[in-house]
């Protein structure tokens, strides 16, 4: 990496078309973000990978190399891992297909400008400007299955069969809080797609009606193809986002009924922070960020096969 | 690292009036009855490793300034908050409550308080969190302090950890699920059930009566797993059960705990409707207005059920598992917790022994009983609360210390009670004993 | 595989009305969604004001009921404990100077890569954006052991350099690519005039980028006031505790008296909704521009 700056410092200058020296105050500029950014998130981002080779617990002074070990028990000997694993990924699929959809279909609802519009799309936005704990205790309000909104709503509308333990039932909680961050973020997602929807020319719907196209033909082949551009933003925002929904289940469920919406993230808090396995805990936070990467990658190669190479 | 002792306290001496009266107190009877238990419960292996805790200074004449009490009870924060008020018009030292839910303080207390920045006095509960906090070196050895002497013998003496008197365990509960008596009567039950069958009677009764038999707060596991004290209580095959489960002696999957998990199923038809979910504050609050018959959790919450506005007469209907005719081991579950001790990385440690020094005093920990309805273990305690005195004949009864808190590791201890939750929402007790039983594999 | 039978597939009754040239029942599936959504938005949080006011007996008897006699008892408890003021100026504080100094440092960066152009800014806008695709909790184990041995757990000052460290990535990225659409002229316009760096940075290039700023500033202020890892990692002394925190803690000591929290959660959000309502079309581009980094 050292070797790449040294050559394109050298190559770069003389070849571009102004020749100037590297002025020192534009160095300068560089320096206290460069160094509080390397020194609190690039360097500690490394020693991850060094801690997570320990068996270190965070208190003690001294601590040993295990290699591969902590790798090792994490892949064969750890159920609680493997289920926040499977829940991150179901919490992740959920909120990004729900997430996506939902702000899409109120992007369109939305799109003209009338003064109800206006107000509903303030309104939906809302939620975003919400700290993380307080929509956790609006929702573990109503998720109370005896006092709760959502049982006495569906009592009150006849649907009292439906009710539910909600948070305490373990199969389904992390779909319930699925729908919490789903209700916290669809709004500010539904704004990008209003953005990417103003840009479509009308010409293309006029020329679409032209040929006879209905509503459903004119989303699918005019909005759909031309929003790609927003979708991918929405799509990968939306999946970093779901993997850092830590603050939402630390202040609800904190995890809980016997781990059942413990994702990676508060997993990780967990393993380091409360049972001081600060070395167990690197090597789950390295699996956890291989993990995101592999995800983004799927999604650039699904996003260009998608649009055949097109858009960039 | 202590400044020089100050052998005078500032505090006046109790007139021993109230300790003479208090030798035929409750305290002592539930002492003596307990105390085989007790010391077996400590006769454990030590988890060692530790260095010697360090000796935790007197309460000295110097002692000011402010002291920060860390603790869980966030029910007993304004009688503390007038005990410390006396307490600091007295010494002139100020006290300054920090509250952790006991789910979090039980997961989180050792890292907060490990710096000294909360927490120069604080407290631990039994099992776990003491021996985490005696490997952490939290806690100051008590054992020279004056004070100590306040205390029933064996009540503290799960305060002690390799020899040292690292806390002064200053509550005493009884974990078994409390009773409505006036709606059992109304049910036609006049007496606390003995035997199993007794007990599944009076949930079809209370049942028939139109009222929730039993208000489970599933979705709150320090509360919840209460209950797993009195169920295991008389379907081990001895004491240590659980402790043995941790050393591998007994297992998840032996009859005596799957026998256990099919009486829990069977019970658990009679909680709340999605009970799975339930917090513990909406459980208290059915137990309070009557329209729940049981609240499966302890003594401690007697205060709240006050407050909230239940007026009812209460008993204890600790979950008898024994069959009919056959004379069950325990009648009943105490324990003895809350345990108080010193930081070692307290920022003024001085203060915090003062403060606890003046909560060992028998008559502010007879405040604390009447204002919190707990019963405490200072020796001489007169009680004026109505609940404590009704509930004082639990006194002479074979009573279990709470084996709940014989587990030392807190994944295990998880595993083993989450069980309760697996037989209750459909899984077979077979089941949910081999998936405890595999997850406490893990750990050993 | 026609157009047609994937439509009739898809959507069953849609192209039929569409075919009609729009009869008003047509927006039904769309009012409805919207009046649905509303109401999923709408109630819990009507409820929770409604809440903040009442007891918790009255709110378990009917959370939807207006408050009888609406009473200010659960914020003057809340006030009465000592910490909400005390919270609500820490998390001011806080704020306010890391959403500043952030804002300083990035433009401040972003300015020079955007000025130093070639690939040595290429190298150096993607050295910065790599920030972005670290997750928190990979940086946090050793971010603790780093900011513990700093002595700068417990402190407000702490908290401040981690919010800096950790959002001007985003800051620069966002601040880069705005740069980067200046017209040059103006610079070099500048700078036969003599113009100096600072000049360049102070007198046009901020002054032009006053939108982007702002959208960036709300974002920052966003992220640093609803906060919770750092705070959750690095502070044990309730008296150092911002907002979220202490909320947090809230939830121990009032164990779930509903009530006094929803005026927690009311006290914690104002000032956010008093910035929502006067700066909303600040807010929907700031929060927006973080979203579209990705």
């Amino acid at each position: 990496m050292a070797q790449g700056v040294t050559a394109s410092r050298a190559a770069a200058p003389p070849r571009r078309r102004r020749r100037r020296r590297l002025d020192p105050v534009l160095l300068a500029f560089l320096v206290p973000a460069a160094v509080l950014y390397l020194w609190f998130v690039l360097w500690p981002t490394l020693q991850a990978f060094q801690y997570s080779l320990t068996d270190w617990d965070g208190l003690s002074a001294s601590f040993g190399w295990v290699g591969p070990d902590n790798y090792e028990k994490l892949a064969t000997g750890d159920s609680v891992f493997r289920k926040a694993f499977g829940n991150s990924l179901k919490f992740m699929l959920t909120v990004v297909i729900g997430q996506t959809v939902l702000s899409l279909a109120l992007a369109v609802a939305l799109l003209r400008s009338t003064r109800i519009s206006i107000f509903l799309r303030a309104l939906f936005f809302f939620p975003t400007v919400l700290s993380s704990v307080s929509v956790a205790f609006i929702w573990s309000f109503v998720y109370d299955p005896t006092f709760g909104l959502a049982n006495r709503l569906l009592a009150v509308v006849g649907l009292g069969s439906w009710q539910q333990p909600w948070l305490g039932d373990q199969d389904m909680a992390i779909y319930y809080l699925a729908i919490v961050q789903i209700w916290f973020h669809a709004g500010q997602l539904m704004v990008v797609y209003i953005a990417g929807l103003q840009q479509i020319p009308q010409d293309l719907y006029d020329a679409a009606a032209l040929d006879g196209a209905g509503r459903w033909q004119k989303f699918r082949f005019v909005t759909f193809p031309l929003l790609q551009p927003s979708t991918v933003i929405v799509v990968a925002y939306t999946t970093i986002q779901s993997f850092k929904a830590f603050d939402l289940i630390i202040a609800s469920t904190g995890g809980g009924p016997n781990h059942a919406t413990e994702i990676l993230a508060t997993l990780i808090y967990t393993t380091a922070f409360r049972n001081f396995e600060m070395g167990y805990a690197a090597a789950q936070s390295v699996i956890f960020m291989v993990l995101i990467a592999a995800i983004t990658i799927l999604q650039r190669k699904a996003v260009s096969l998608a649009s055949g190479g097109s858009d960039r | 690292m202590n400044s020089p002792r100050s052998l005078r306290s500032t505090l006046p001496v109790r007139s021993p009036r109230a300790t003479a009266v208090g030798r035929r107190s409750l305290l002592t009877a539930v002492g003596v009855g307990g105390a085989g238990a007790v010391l077996a419960a400590c006769g454990g292996p030590g988890s060692g490793g530790s260095d010697e805790p360090a000796a935790a200074p007197e309460p000295g004449g110097e002692a000011s300034g402010t002291v920060n009490f860390y603790h869980w009870r966030s029910e007993d924060k304004t009688v503390l908050e007038e005990l410390a008020s006396a307490f600091t018009e007295q010494s002139g030292v100020t006290i300054e409550q920090t509250i952790d839910p006991s789910e979090q303080y039980q997961s989180t207390a050792a890292q907060k308080a490990r710096g000294g920045d909360i927490g120069d006095a604080l407290t631990a509960f039994r099992g776990t969190q003491l021996d985490q906090f005696a490997d952490l070196g939290i806690f100051t050895d008590l054992g020279d302090a004056s004070y100590v002497g306040n205390y029933e013998e064996n009540l503290i003496s799960p305060g002690r950890h390799e020899g040292a008197q690292l806390g002064l365990p200053y509550q005493l509960i009884f974990n078994m699920p409390l009773l409505n008596t006036e709606l059992a009567e109304q049910a036609g039950v006049s007496e606390v059930p003995g035997d199993w069958d007794a007990y599944l009677d009076l949930m079809d009764k209370l049942k028939g009566l139109g009222v929730t038999p039993i208000a489970w707060p599933g979705n709150d596991p320090a509360n919840a797993f209460q209950i797993i004290n009195s169920m295991a209580m008389n379907a081990g095959p001895d004491d240590q059960m659980f402790a043995k489960i941790e050393t591998g002696e007994n297992k998840a999957t032996d009859d005596w705990w799957i026998d256990a998990l099919a009486k829990f199923q069977e019970l658990s038809s009679y909680f709340q409707d999605n009970f799975s979910g339930s917090g513990v504050d909406g459980v208290l609050s059915l137990f309070s207005q009557g329209e729940a018959a049981m609240l499966p959790t302890g003594s401690y919450q007697i205060g709240q059920v006050r407050e909230a506005g239940g007026e009812f007469p209460l008993e204890f209907a600790p979950m008898m598992t024994n069959a009919a005719g056959e004379e069950p081991a325990f009648e009943g579950i105490f324990n003895s917790t809350f345990i108080l001790g010193i930081n070692s990385a307290a920022q003024n440690p001085e203060g915090a022994a003062a403060w606890i020094e003046h909560l060992s005093d028998p008559v502010n920990a007879a405040a604390y009983g009447d204002g919190t309805s707990q019963h405490v273990t200072v020796k001489g305690v007169e009680y004026q609360n109505e609940d404590l005195k009704a509930l004082a004949p639990w006194a002479s009864k074979r009573t279990l210390l709470a084996p709940r808190f014989q587990f030392l590791n807190l994944d295990i201890r998880s595993a083993i009670e989450n069980s309760l939750i697996a037989v209750a929402t459909g899984s077979t007790p077979e089941q949910a004993a081999e998936e405890a039983q595999k997850l406490v594999e893990e750990q050993l | 595989m026609s157009t047609s039978t994937e439509t009739t597939a898809a959507s069953p009754t849609a192209p039929r009305r569409a075919r009609r040239r729009r009869p008003d029942w047509s927006e039904l599936p769309r009012g409805a969604l919207l009046a649905v959504y509303a109401l999923l938005i709408a109630v819990p949080l009507v409820v929770v004001l409604l809440t903040a006011f009442k007891t918790s007996s009255q709110m378990y008897e009917n959370p939807f009921a207006l408050p009888a006699t609406p009473s200010l008892a659960n914020f003057a408890e809340l006030w009465a404990g000592g910490r909400i003021g005390t919270s609500f100026l820490n998390s001011v504080i806080v704020t306010a100077v890391s959403v500043t100094v952030t804002l300083l440092v990035s433009s401040w960066a972003a300015f020079s890569i955007s000025r130093i152009g070639g690939r040595l800014g290429t190298f150096l806008y993607l050295f910065f954006s790599l920030g972005l695709a670290v997750p928190a909790q990979v940086a946090m184990i050793p971010q603790y052991v780093i900011f513990d041995q700093l002595g700068l757990t417990n402190s407000l000052l702490g908290l401040i350099l981690i919010n800096i460290a950790v959002t001007c990535s985003v800051a620069i990225f966002i601040l880069t690519g705005f740069f980067r659409t200046l017209p040059q002229e103006l610079f070099e316009a500048a700078q036969i005039d003599g113009a100096g760096t600072w000049q360049l940075y102070w007198r046009i290039a901020l002054p032009l980028s006053t939108p982007s700023l702002a959208a960036v500033a709300i974002f920052l202020f966003v992220m640093h006031w609803n906060d919770l890892l750092y705070p959750l990692l690095f502070i044990t002394d309730p008296d150092l505790a911002t907002l979220p925190k202490a909320l947090l803690d809230f939830k121990g000591e009032y164990t779930t008296n509903y009530p006094v929290l929803f005026a927690g959660v009311i006290i914690a959000s104002i000032p956010m909704i008093v910035a929502y309502v006067f700066l909303q079309r600040w807010f929907v581009a700031g929060i927006t521009a973080g979203a579209v980094r990705g």
